[in-house]
């Protein structure tokens, strides 16, 4: 799932990294606006409300949201420049995995906060907020950067977009018959699919756990993170067993 | 122009931003500071959407009975906001276990009375003399109350001038 890079990756592996992701990024941004009555990944949103807080000249209003989207762009930065400084270092997994644990630790410190030392203030508020959007940049980075731009996990509108024109373009048979469009198509509806359904769960999910919610994004995020980790080493086991078998075979 | 200088100025262009917005959320006025004191109800309108002037008419005088009856309790005549995170009212006996929270970006009220959610109010305006909040209502029709305050030091003011 996060071992592979940009054209080696299988449908197999975005499908399950896009619907992974999506289902946390839904229950994150539906709890957010459940507990902070703000969204986390709705940066499109996000731009117009600047311009709109500016032009009503709330300052005050308009920089935090201009924190928040800069906080989205450090995040989605930090996860590249991981990726991307991390080539040669140290393993392509690792380099992968960070910023998923990096996202898990911000989710977490909410979540912690959130469960011992809250006190509704409206500067708590904003500061936990901007973590939850730095979390969500981290991931939309990570996504798009190691699947060239074919995963985009909390982009609702592009993916919209993306799933109209393939709809549009079925109309077509040849079209309906070319695999890479078909798969495309599986892609962005799983991402659609799971968003929504992470989002229910989400909301549903904070009616019985309340802030426990953060910390069953968290479990989601160690499976994403450590899936590979498990299946390297299932390969790795698998490969001595042969090799001893040739081994007990030559002898 | 360099590309080098180029991209060092994306950098100090990306540190201007937070360290810019973040002294702007540190020196401005933040509205959980702002709407702390006493404010005084001028004046409750109902908006309903789409409504025709026949509609509002008798959205106006038929609704607004029982949308206020929903929320008698926050019809306060004198809010206030207490430093300590309770809403008080000299004029209402029921309102002592109100607590407000300013939430989102500063552009929502909550209200709660024993931990429990009684309203959300989205800030519409808020500044020194005044505060509009508005209340969405689904009854028999959906729309907006819209509460306007003013500070109690200005409408005192204003009511002395009169």
């Amino acid at each position: 799932m996060l071992r592979k890079y940009s054209n080696h990756r299988t449908q197999s592996d975005n499908v399950k990294l896009g619907a992974l992701t999506a289902f946390s990024a839904g229950m994150v941004n539906v709890t957010s606006v459940t507990v902070f009555f703000a969204f986390t990944s709705n940066i499109t949103g996000y731009y117009a409300v600047l311009a709109q807080e500016v032009s009503k000249g709330n300052w005050y209003q308009g920089a935090v949201v201009l924190l928040w989207i800069t906080l989205f762009f450090l995040g989605s930065f930090l996860s590249n420049l991981v990726i991307i400084q991390g080539k040669g270092r140290w393993s392509q997994y690792i380099s992968h995995a960070i910023p998923v644990i990096l996202e898990l630790l911000s989710i977490l410190f909410v979540g912690i906060y959130l469960e011992f030392f809250y006190q509704n203030s409206l500067k708590e508020t904003e500061i936990l907020v901007g973590a939850l959007l730095f979390a969500m940049g981290l991931q939309n980075g990570l996504t798009a950067s190691i699947s060239n731009s074919v995963v985009k996990t909390t982009h609702l509108t592009g993916l919209t977009t993306d799933l109209a024109i393939l709809v549009s373009m079925f109309s077509k048979r040849e079209n309906r018959h070319n695999q890479g469009l078909v798969n495309k198509f599986h892609l962005l509806l799983s991402i659609m699919m799971s968003y929504v359904a992470g989002g229910l769960f989400g909301g549903i999910g904070y009616l019985y756990f309340q802030n426990g919610v953060f910390y069953l994004t968290c479990v989601i995020l160690m499976v994403i993170a450590f899936y590979d980790f498990y299946k390297i080493g299932r390969v790795k086991r698998l490969f001595e067993r042969r090799k001893r078998e040739v081994l007990v075979q030559d002898s | 122009m360099n590309r080098d200088v180029l991209v060092k100025l994306n950098y100090l262009l990306l540190a201007i931003l937070l360290i810019g917005a973040s002294l702007v959320i540190r020196h401005a006025e933040s509205p959980e500071r702002l709407i702390a004191g006493d404010w005084v109800e001028t004046d409750w309108r109902l908006e309903k959407d789409n409504a025709s002037p026949v509609e509002e008419l008798q959205v106006q005088s038929g609704l607004k009975k029982e949308i206020l009856r929903n929320v008698e309790d926050l019809h306060l005549g004198i809010w206030r906001f207490e430093k300590d995170g309770s809403l008080k009212s000299p004029s209402s006996a029921k309102s002592d276990s109100i607590e407000w929270f300013i939430k989102g970006r500063g552009h929502v009220l909550e209200l709660r009375r024993d931990g429990r959610t009684i309203e959300s109010f989205q800030i519409q305006q808020i500044n020194d003399r005044k505060l509009v909040l508005h209340l969405n209502f689904d009854l028999q029709v959906k729309g907006i109350i819209e509460i306007v305050l003013e500070r109690k030091e200005y409408s005192n003011q204003y009511a002395e001038k009169i």
